[in-house]
């Protein structure tokens, strides 16, 4: 089971209103390589790891993600934080804001729902782990992308911050990816 | 205490070899110095001398913490983040005797250092629990920016 722990995974202290940013953010909190998405693959994939390997390293790296998915939540809270109506608008956000107000949904930079289509779970484990290897590039990908858009050193700390991750998390699975075919899968 | 001399307080650090190599995955014949310090290691949100790679030059951002609870929040974030990722590996390579060393110290600390909080300031987590009120819905909750000191 869960249990919460009363901090952030790193923290997130922004000062300044950001509205686009915050638009771009949406993408690493519901888009198709997002944190949400990461977390909830792995999650899923655990229960078909053979060994002791697999199952522990998915469900640690599975926790550990729904951890950034609450940083991003919360730079998208901080950065959006008091802004009005005409901000809002102004910056590309009316149409979120005509069904979530300030609240915090989580969809992609364009605002379209996330889905579970994003990942597969095939119950093979090389399949699923090779899976795992080209999501945690591409949120590295996504998060150099994000990191050119940022201005504010506030916003730019805690990404890079995650794009490391992204690459420990690759390493880990590269891995646990040779593990397996070494073990004949 | 850690933060006394500004210790999180570092500017953007210029690019030091930074390079598109193969980590090396092999962790046998470990030497103590694989890993940086908890602090440099939660900075740069990696523990692994040989896995670290910046992007473009850009290291890290300064952390400012602004009063000693928030000083004390991030020693435990530190801790927290370094059993995490020495949890990862260790999935992996459990049999790395002085990995776990270093894993088991790590989580003494960070245990030892949430107890000063939540006798200071309150429960981080709902088992730390004591006192003579009920204290775990009180803000300021992580996500916090005002109403809540801007703790985390």
């Amino acid at each position: 089971m869960f249990k919460y722990m009363k901090t952030l995974n790193y923290p997130v202290n922004i000062k300044k209103r950001d509205l686009k940013m915050a638009k771009y953010l949406h993408t690493q909190f519901g888009g198709s390589n997002s944190e949400l998405a990461a977390a909830l693959r792995y999650f899923s994939q655990k229960f078909s790891m053979p060994d002791e390997k697999g199952k522990s390293l998915l469900n640690d790296i599975a926790t550990e993600e729904l951890g950034h998915v609450e940083m991003i939540a919360t730079m998208i809270k901080q950065l959006t934080e008091g802004a009005s109506v005409e901000e809002m608008k102004a910056a590309g956000l009316g149409d979120m804001y005509s069904e979530h107000g300030l609240g915090v949904y989580p969809s992609n930079a364009s605002g379209v729902p996330y889905t579970t289509a994003y990942f597969a779970v095939t119950g093979d484990p090389i399949a699923d782990i090779s899976e795992d290897m080209a999501a945690e590039q591409k949120a590295r990908a996504v998060y150099e992308n994000l990191i050119e858009l940022a201005t504010d050193e506030d916003v730019i700390g805690p990404l890079l911050f995650l794009r490391q991750r992204e690459i420990i998390h690759f390493n880990r699975f590269k891995e646990l990816y040779k593990h397996y075919k070494k073990r004949g899968y | 205490m850690l933060f006394e001399n500004n210790d999180y307080d570092f500017d953007v650090l210029s690019l030091a070899g930074f390079s598109f190599s193969e980590p090396e995955q092999n962790y046998f014949g470990f030497q103590d110095d694989a890993l940086v310090n908890s602090k440099e290691g939660f900075l740069r949100g990696n523990m692994w001398k040989n896995e670290y790679e910046p992007y473009k030059g850009m290291t890290y951002m300064p952390l400012r913490p602004t009063c000693e609870r928030e000083a004390l929040l991030y020693q435990i974030m530190e801790k927290d983040f370094a059993v995490n990722d020495l949890n990862l590996y260790l999935d992996l390579h459990p049999e790395d005797q002085k990995i776990y060393e270093k894993f088991k110290q790590y989580t003494k600390e960070c245990i030892e250092l949430k107890d000063q909080y939540a006798k200071q300031y309150g429960p981080l987590s709902l088992d730390q629990t004591s006192g003579g009120s009920y204290e775990w819905m009180k803000n300021p909750w992580p996500w916090d920016k005002s109403g809540g000191s801007m703790y985390v």
